[in-house]
């Protein structure tokens, strides 16, 4: 029967035998890669994987011109890159959703533009981002910001409309609320848990654009050292490297859960 | 009523969705081998239907031949490159057909079906080094990479290049002013071994000279569009030429010219590959194909024709163009100095442990690849017993 409860240690059993399944197929593969040419990398066994998790500890650069190892190089520039960029799309995108759910003649000229915008994907813009930004901080920032903007901006406005009801609004004008305290008080309150669920289905599209733009522009970065090393066939490299952008997209998605039950315990994702 | 209407609307939409998929697919297929189609179209006029002929029987329906079996099937990876887009041309005038299970005049010679494979040059490394091919048209400099996942014998050099890899600059007017000023290019290519050897050359010091990473035809797009803060660009054709026409203040600070024979472009056979059986036989239809292809570029009769073919596939670009492409990318087109090449000291003694020591600085490889010279013995050999029984061949 659709939906009937299984008792939680088969759940959880089940869970376990899905990651040991994957494993063990991917092994097996790896096994059979290798029987037909011993020398191959396309499907690294463990030990190798392990080897290329040790090598992106290991210092990196010639002797002349140390650099530090890939693996903290790569992410100290993807990570700035991409909260900066959240950082600057998020606030933007709040500071016009909220807007244009709150005033009728910002929302008026402002949704056919975001609306269309936010159709196009931002990966095809790219060659218009390296014309304008350049090549540097700046163009990716502006990629990520840009790339969620839009749908952030209308995913906010839509909430603002949908979520915050007329009567809490008139409640809170009776009680002599101003204007700032309404959307302050009333409107941002009520939205926030949305705005947190939001930036936390737009990490991955944050990522695509990042890691795409990294791969063609940059000297440094999870994309950059992806393209990289597949290019010289160090696929144990590039499977760590993808297996490290899981876990932060996997961190970025609990702890921002975690957030919005810390800041809005009201709020359960049942009751919308 | 209403659980009718339901189930219907969603049959409808399985359908539709069925449909998209299928649809999907076949413009994926139509779209992977843009050349093998327009080949197969070309071949038929070229050889007044023999190459049509005896798709599926092989040999048999070729008239006369007492070969009976069945094509071994290989296949070769090649981008768009001028040495490397003979093929592509090839396969138009018939001499091979690149799709699987038709075959050109070549290829029923030694009863072979070679398939081509036309990708980006970063996907043929892949392609090949992880065993999806079976050849592939790479440089001297990648393949020691590639080499470390696949023991490969180059079977011949196709090119040279001779000014096709270069630094462009703008407002840069002496290779003193460029030190300290940053160089965009492809990292770990021969992009950036060029950099570094052409540096040395001319006694400076590669480590004065910063070169960072970005994709060469980005560089070259972001150096077109008078970014001021990309004043340098180290690429390679079809993006030299047309950078250093998109500025007036555009100027070749020094290029590949100060160091002949250094990068060269090949093609090279996966040892797993030319150990099965056909393997041999394909490795003379390729040679034999790039020496029939060189004849018709160098014969006044067809020059002209070969020339716009290979264009067609090279950046578009058209004759004039590609007569000057041709002085900077230099064909071996006598299988004397293909054998010349790689059997001679220089490439051996120096050039190859300079790639070498090269790739193992950048990462390219752990440890120095180990070389062999035609004794099989290395983990990357360069063989000339294709191109010498091609010479040794009774000519027509």
């Amino acid at each position: 029967m659709i939906r009937r409860e299984i008792p939680k240690w088969l759940f959880l059993a089940l869970a376990i035998g899905g990651v040991v399944a994957l494993l063990v197929s991917y092994e097996l593969l790896s096994e059979r890669q290798t029987k037909i040419n011993p020398k191959q990398t396309t499907i690294p066994s463990f030990a190798k994987l392990n080897e290329g998790l040790q090598k992106i500890f290991q210092p990196q650069g010639t002797e002349e011109n140390p650099k530090p190892p890939m693996f903290w190089n790569d992410m100290r520039a993807t990570l700035w890159r991409l909260l900066v960029g959240l950082g600057v799309g998020v606030s933007a995108s709040i500071v016009v959703g909220v807007l244009m759910g709150a005033y009728r003649w910002i929302e008026a000229p402002l949704s056919p533009v975001v609306m269309f915008l936010s159709k196009i994907p931002p990966t095809a813009m790219m060659p218009i981002y390296f014309a304008v930004a350049g090549t540097d901080q700046r163009m990716f920032t502006s990629m990520v910001a840009l790339g969620i903007f839009f749908s952030m901006a209308q995913s906010i406005y839509q909430a603002v409309r949908d979520n915050v009801s007329d009567e809490s609004i008139n409640k809170a004008y009776t009680l002599g609320a101003s204007e700032t305290e309404v959307i302050y008080e009333v409107i941002w309150k009520q939205i926030l848990p949305n705005v947190i669920d939001c930036v936390r289905m737009q990490i991955g599209p944050a990522m695509i654009f990042l890691i795409a733009a990294e791969m063609v522009v940059s000297d440094a970065g999870l994309g950059y050292q992806i393209r990289m090393q597949s290019r010289v066939l160090n696929m144990n490299i590039v499977f760590v490297y993808l297996v490290i952008l899981g876990i932060i997209g996997l961190i970025a998605e609990f702890g921002l859960v975690w957030l919005r039950r810390w800041l809005c315990p009201w709020f359960e994702e049942g009751a919308r | 009523m209403k659980r009718t209407f339901t189930s219907s609307r969603s049959l409808v939409a399985t359908f539709m969705m069925g449909m998209a998929v299928f649809g999907i697919a076949t413009i994926g297929c139509g779209d992977s081998k843009p050349p093998a189609n327009s080949g197969a179209a070309n071949s038929g006029a070229a050889n007044s239907g023999a190459a049509n002929s005896g798709t599926v029987n092989g040999g048999a329906a070729g008239g006369g031949s007492t070969v009976t079996a069945p094509p071994a099937k290989f296949t070769l990876a090649w981008s768009e490159y001028p040495s490397w887009s003979i093929f592509g041309v090839a396969d138009e005038v018939g001499l091979i057909d690149g799709k699987a299970g038709a075959m050109g005049s070549i290829e029923k010679k030694y009863n072979i079906d070679i398939e081509l494979l036309l990708a980006s040059y970063d996907q043929c490394i892949t392609l090949y080094g992880n065993s999806q091919a079976d050849a592939v048209c790479i440089t001297n400099i990648d393949i020691l990479g590639a080499a470390g996942s696949r023991n490969s014998v180059a079977i011949m050099p196709t090119s040279t290049s001779a000014g096709a890899d270069a630094c462009i600059t703008a407002g840069i007017k002496s290779i003193d002013e460029l030190a300290g000023k940053p160089t965009r290019g492809l990292e770990k290519s021969v992009s950036q071994y060029c950099f570094e050897r052409c540096l040395e050359k001319l006694g400076k010091n590669p480590a004065d000279f910063p070169f960072s990473q970005m994709d060469p035809e980005q560089a070259a797009q972001a150096f077109q569009g008078k970014d001021d803060k990309i004043p340098s660009i180290m690429v390679w054709n079809p993006f030299v030429m047309q950078s250093v026409r998109s500025r007036n203040d555009a100027h070749v600070l020094f290029s590949s010219e100060l160091i002949p024979e250094e990068i060269i472009d090949m093609v090279v056979v996966g040892k797993d590959s030319l150990g099965k059986k056909g393997g041999s036989d394909f490795a003379k239809v390729v040679v034999e194909t790039f020496y029939a292809m060189n004849q018709r570029m160098n014969d006044e009769k067809t020059r002209a024709a070969t020339l716009i073919g290979i264009g067609a596939r090279f950046a578009k670009l058209e004759l004039e163009d590609m007569k000057t492409v041709v002085t900077q990318t230099r064909f071996y087109s006598d299988p004397k100095d293909a054998v010349r090449l790689f059997t001679e000291e220089k490439f051996q003694k120096e050039t190859m442990p300079l790639v070498s020591k090269f790739c193992v600085k950048y990462g390219l490889t752990q440890a120095p690849v180990e070389l062999s010279f035609g004794t099989g013995k290395g983990v990357m050999d360069f063989d000339t017993t294709f191109v010498k029984e091609y010479l040794e061949q009774p000519k027509k």
